[in-house]
């Protein structure tokens, strides 16, 4: 019993790149917590609600029904060759991933400060569990997706293998920004007012209802800054074109995700430390 | 052995200070850096713990308390100095906060364990004991929402009790649920205790710091002030908070002083004449109670009563021992003089005042209610009963038959 007593030291923070790396690697003690609450987010959301897990797949496909009369039938928006529906809902299983992950991950520290001023444990893991759970609801929205291949004869490729690490990409992205705005939140309230507002702008400024190919040839620099952008075009490319992905833009959205995912994770440490007293 | 060791652990709050006075727009707030003043709720605290002590803390609201607390539980971060924790830390404090009113009590159990750091499968070991100890097998499939508040509470505890922690945290949580609960409450903390937990206690109910504790610090404006003996640092604690002149007039039972005269001071003095707080069973005391009177009331008496920090009433002095006291319009005094104090050792709130006499059942003239607490302490030779009776030991070294009949048919032990 001595012998596995831990000795730890507390002291005043300090945000060393050792330091961040012992953090990091002190996150698989909370495996157990990441579960139970992972588990926790999506029980929680269905309980006592009829439709259950269908939820999951009805959000994307009530904005792929609306999507498509406005941006197929009333507007005309080219869709590269496959029915729009499917080409809208392709898109839409990365956004909402994204999107709804973002929304909850942002509220999520306030929401259990409860929590956050009684009990320790890596904070990091309350945002995570967020991610988890929009990804947990991603997988059963792709269901949905396979039956839209399905009804409309639409085969699989080889290269939608790259979905598989697209998805990691997508997955490093929207934990950067879910630790940033969450953390963000905890500072300024403002964020969680801002968030609707903001991720209406962002998936118009993705291509999620239209192709990559209608966006002007010399905006496209620019464009492709969102990381975003090659994320979701390269999704449903590989998955509903056949072809292998853009890897301009692909590589653009590596960039930032290797870029970002470090330095919100500092912010979030240096946040963290005297999170108890500013929540 | 060490478990616990703060040095030199300070902790800065930023206040800012929101006012919403006129001339201060948003966008003065958004860049008003300066407005922002430094509050030093710790300030250069050292202390350490040694394993399988119980270490109670205790202080005044502000004192820094819950500070200690939130630094040693790593929900804050101190400003300066270091904490080293030698063990499993785990604290009992405010529980049920992790839980969530749509899961059951069994899901509850997984997410708050874990939240409090135990794994799965230690929960699912302990889970029957959880379940027994909160007593809620029936309710367990019941959503939490469900549950009353006394469920909820008795559920919180349980997870929480379950932890086996090496250094344990305890809070006020004590107070929780009926007094049957935490009378199990209690138990399982003493188990954990004897078990060789080392134990710190930050609490306001000091019977149960007293009671749990063999070493306290007490906290005064994020400082050290005493750290040593249960009873010695309560009762400094306690002379600290009760004086004199800060309490009002309070009336025994409800009724209102009728006021013709009023209790000014009241002080102690040791058997030197120094004004004094702190006594050994067995010395002298003395108590002058100063009065002022503003109408004639007649056939009054004065009163200095000796309350344990429990219980009824433990002795009292009172003028009705000289008779009748008519009171005229002036100031005055009362001398109390005892010659050995026969209260055992602790500490005696103090409740003074006048009476009258006349008036049935004796109404109060003056009266205020524990204005005062005195500490009473073991002397070498007395150690620590209820009461002292004051006596003389005799010894003759050869039983010779005039000495033992002494002995035996009168008492030879008296003051």
């Amino acid at each position: 019993m001595i012998a596995n007593r831990p000795i730890r030291f507390i002291r005043s923070p300090s945000f060393s790149p050792l330091n961040l790396l012992r953090e990091l690697t002190g996150l698989w003690h909370y495996r157990d917590l990441f579960y139970t609450l992972s588990v926790h987010r999506i029980k929680v959301r269905y309980k006592q609600s009829v439709l259950g897990l269908v939820w999951a797949i009805l959000q994307p496909l009530a904005l792929m029904l609306i999507y498509t009369v406005f941006f197929s039938v009333i507007a005309k928006v080219p869709s590269e060759n496959v029915p729009y529906a499917v080409f809208a809902y392709a898109a839409l299983l990365p956004w909402t991933y994204f999107s709804s992950a973002l929304t909850n991950a942002t509220s999520g520290l306030v929401n259990h400060s409860q929590l956050v001023t009684k009990v320790y444990f890596a904070r990091e893991i309350l945002p995570l569990t967020y991610v988890s759970a929009a990804l947990f609801d991603f997988a059963v929205a792709s269901l949905f997706l396979v039956g839209l291949f399905i009804y409309f004869r639409i085969g699989l490729t080889i290269y939608a293998l790259w979905a598989i690490p697209i998805l990691v990409v997508l997955t490093m992205l929207v934990t950067a920004f879910s630790l940033f705005f969450s953390v963000m939140q905890v500072r300024f309230r403002d964020v969680g007012v801002a968030m609707p507002l903001l991720l209406q702008v962002w998936m118009f400024a993705s291509p999620v209802v239209y192709p990559l190919s209608a966006v002007p040839q010399r905006l496209r620099g620019v464009y492709t800054l969102n990381p975003l952008v090659g994320v979701i075009e390269n999704f449903r490319r590989v998955v509903l074109q056949g072809v292998s992905p853009d890897f301009y833009s692909l590589g653009v959205s590596v960039l930032i995700a290797a870029l970002l995912l470090p330095l919100s994770y500092l912010y979030f440490k240096r946040v963290e430390a005297t999170m108890a007293d500013i929540i | 052995m060490i478990d616990l060791r703060l040095q030199g652990v300070s902790k800065k709050y930023r206040i800012r200070q929101e006012s919403d006075a006129a001339g201060t727009s948003w966008l003065h707030r958004l860049f008003s850096f300066t407005r922002k003043e430094d509050f030093w709720a710790l300030k250069d605290v050292s202390f350490e713990v040694r394993r399988g002590e119980a270490l109670g803390i205790i202080g005044h609201n502000g004192a820094g308390k819950s500070t200690i607390l939130k630094l040693l539980s790593r929900i804050t971060t101190p400003s300066a100095g270091e904490i080293m924790i030698n063990g499993r830390l785990s604290a009992l404090i405010e529980v049920g906060s992790g839980f969530h009113p749509e899961l059951t009590g069994r899901e509850n159990i997984y997410l708050n364990g874990s939240i409090l750091g135990m794994l799965r499968r230690d929960i699912t070991q302990q889970f029957d004991s959880i379940v027994n100890f909160a007593e809620l097998r029936q309710f367990i499939d019941t959503p939490a929402k469900r549950y009353s508040s006394g469920m909820y509470v008795r559920l919180g505890f349980s997870i929480a009790a379950h932890l086996n922690p090496d250094i344990l945290l305890l809070d006020e949580v004590l107070a929780v649920g009926d007094a049957a609960f935490q009378q199990k409450c209690i138990e399982r903390v003493l188990e954990l205790k004897e078990r060789g937990t080392t134990i710190v206690f930050i609490s306001h109910d000091l019977r149960a710091v007293q009671k749990l504790c063999s070493r306290v610090i007490l906290l005064s404006k994020g400082q050290i002030e005493a750290d040593g003996d249960p009873a010695e640092i309560i009762a400094l604690y306690q002379s600290s908070s009760y004086r004199l002149p800060t309490t009002r007039p309070l009336s025994d039972l409800g009724q209102k002083p009728t006021g013709e005269a009023v209790v000014t001071s009241l002080m102690f003095y040791d058997e030197h004449g120094n004004e004094c707080l702190s006594f050994e069973t067995g010395k002298p005391l003395t108590a002058v109670l100063k009065y002022k009177v503003s109408k004639p009331v007649d056939d009054v008496t004065f009163e200095v009563q000796f309350y344990p920090q429990e219980g009824p009433l433990r002795s009292f002095f009172s003028s009705r021992s000289i008779g009748t006291i008519n009171l005229e319009p002036g100031e005055g005094s009362v001398v109390f003089d005892c010659s050995s104090i026969g209260l055992g050792p602790g500490v005696y709130f103090i409740d003074t005042g006048i009476r009258n006499r006349r008036a049935p059942h004796g109404v109060d003239v003056d009266w205020r209610r524990r204005c005062l607490a005195i500490r009473v302490d073991d002397t070498r030779y007395y150690l620590g009963t209820t009461f002292y009776m004051p006596y003389i030991c005799r010894h003759s070294p050869s039983l010779s038959s005039e000495g033992s009949s002494v002995a035996l048919s009168s008492p030879a032990a008296t003051v």
